[in-house]
């Protein structure tokens, strides 16, 4: 955008866009999902806080996380939160995990023209009880995946995932039917590869495991440096 | 050229320590943008008895710059009559990349080797020189993010050639199918006191 000063036009730049940083990241089981992401918020070389929240309960079976601009990955949660409410209203019963994927979708690319930075992943159970993942872009396109990463540590840990879980390139060997327990230590561990080496992942990660008995919430550490 | 040159033509080499033992890995891939036109091209030399070097990046530096190495060191051991130890091969390369410090070659080499032929040397370096010297990894190339997930959770100190093997071809497999520019296959080098093992990894040919 160009300004008249005193000294004639000038180009100043602004942008509404910021990257706070952050990995998020979720696997699916049977009957279980993981979900994590880390709490470290930062622009640029500084840290805004190390403990942040990327990723919030959406109903007693779901849980969203998300990486890229704070502000609006809070708008975008208050906003979800103010739909459920309405469909809770009118439908007298908690919203499904496939409903609010959908819904996520949809709410994502009602701003297409002027998109919330956001990466999302959402995870829960479906009605069957079964784990469930979905995976999102800045417009809303998703997909329903076994296992996602999003984030500044996504290029980092996703060929972990791929190695690790799809069991890639090891002979003999398919995917791997984690158990809640393995999938908990794959996460920690991919937590603790993607902090040594990206610099806006770090000091903390929340980790919540959802199944039949509820979604339970875990603090892991991370370095502080 | 674009606006990423060092991705121009893509490919990445890593290089591990074990115990006793050095391992270099190297995918296979020329290409020219998005369009691969050979698929035996390795970015790593054997270069004397006990040191290899990895030149991933922009690939016609990748071949001058292995030239220039070969003389200097062809020449060092017709002065010198002996052979150039890895760390001296680094501080060779640290040299002649800082030589172009204003117009520089457009390679970010990795070293490998045996100090004494017995003690693990890595060496990496940034396209001007400045070396970066560590006891259990060293990676370049457009996979190198990949790469670096993959080697923090699979590498463990003091592993024997054989495990050494098998960590760096699933770090390099998994890093280059993440990524488009790399890949076309993956050769290894296996280093120990008593010999040097090369193996070519079945890997995706996309």
């Amino acid at each position: 955008m160009e300004v008249l000063t005193a000294h004639g036009p000038k180009q100043v730049g602004f942008s509404p866009y910021q990257d706070n940083g952050g990995t998020a990241l979720a696997v699916s089981g049977k009957d279980f999902v993981v979900i994590a992401s880390d709490t470290r918020i930062s622009t640029g070389y500084s840290i805004h806080t190390r403990d942040g929240n990327k990723i919030t309960q959406l109903t007693e079976k779901c849980v969203i996380a998300s990486s890229g601009m704070q502000a609006d990955i809070k708008t975008l949660f208050k906003v979800l939160q103010m739909r459920m409410k309405a469909f809770e209203q009118q439908h007298r019963r908690h919203m499904p995990t496939p409903a609010i994927a959908q819904m996520l979708g949809n709410t994502l690319y009602y701003k297409r023209f002027f998109p919330y930075y956001t990466f999302n992943i959402l995870a829960g159970l479906n009605e069957e009880g079964e784990g469930c993942v979905y995976s999102y872009d800045a417009v809303g396109s998703f997909q329903r995946v076994p296992v996602s990463c999003t984030g500044s540590g996504h290029e980092l840990i996703q060929p972990v995932l791929d190695n690790q879980i799809d069991r890639a390139h090891q002979k003999g060997l398919g995917h791997w039917d984690l158990s809640e327990l393995e999938a908990v230590e794959l996460v920690k561990d991919a937590f603790s590869s993607a902090c040594e080496r990206d610099i806006y992942t770090g000091d903390h990660v929340d980790i919540a495991v959802i199944n039949k008995t509820g979604i339970h919430w875990d603090k892991f550490d991370l370095k502080f440096d | 050229m674009g606006d990423n040159i060092m991705a121009y033509n893509g490919g990445s080499v890593i290089a591990m320590a074990g115990k006793n033992c050095v391992a270099i890995a190297s995918d296979l891939r020329y290409g020219i943008q998005n369009h691969t036109v050979g698929f035996d091209f390795p970015k790593v030399q054997r270069v004397n008895e006990h040191t290899f070097v990895g030149l991933p990046g922009l690939l016609t530096d990748t071949q001058t710059f292995h030239e220039k190495l070969n003389y200097r060191m062809k020449m060092y051991s017709l002065r010198e009559n002996r052979e150039m130890k890895p760390q001296v091969v680094a501080h060779m390369c640290e040299s002649l990349l800082y030589e172009r410090r204003f117009g520089p070659y457009f390679v970010e080499p990795v070293i490998a080797g045996l100090e004494n032929g017995t003690t693990p040397y890595l060496c990496a370096m940034d396209l001007i020189g400045a070396t970066l010297k560590t006891q259990d990894f060293v990676l370049a190339g457009t996979s190198s993010q990949a790469m670096f997930g993959l080697a923090e959770t699979l590498w463990k100190p003091d592993l024997d050639a054989d495990h050494l093997f098998e960590v760096i071809s699933q770090v390099m497999l998994n890093a280059v199918d993440r990524d488009a520019l790399a890949g076309w296959g993956c050769r290894v080098w296996v280093m120990t006191p008593e010999k040097v093992t090369v193996r070519d990894l079945k890997a995706r040919q996309d």
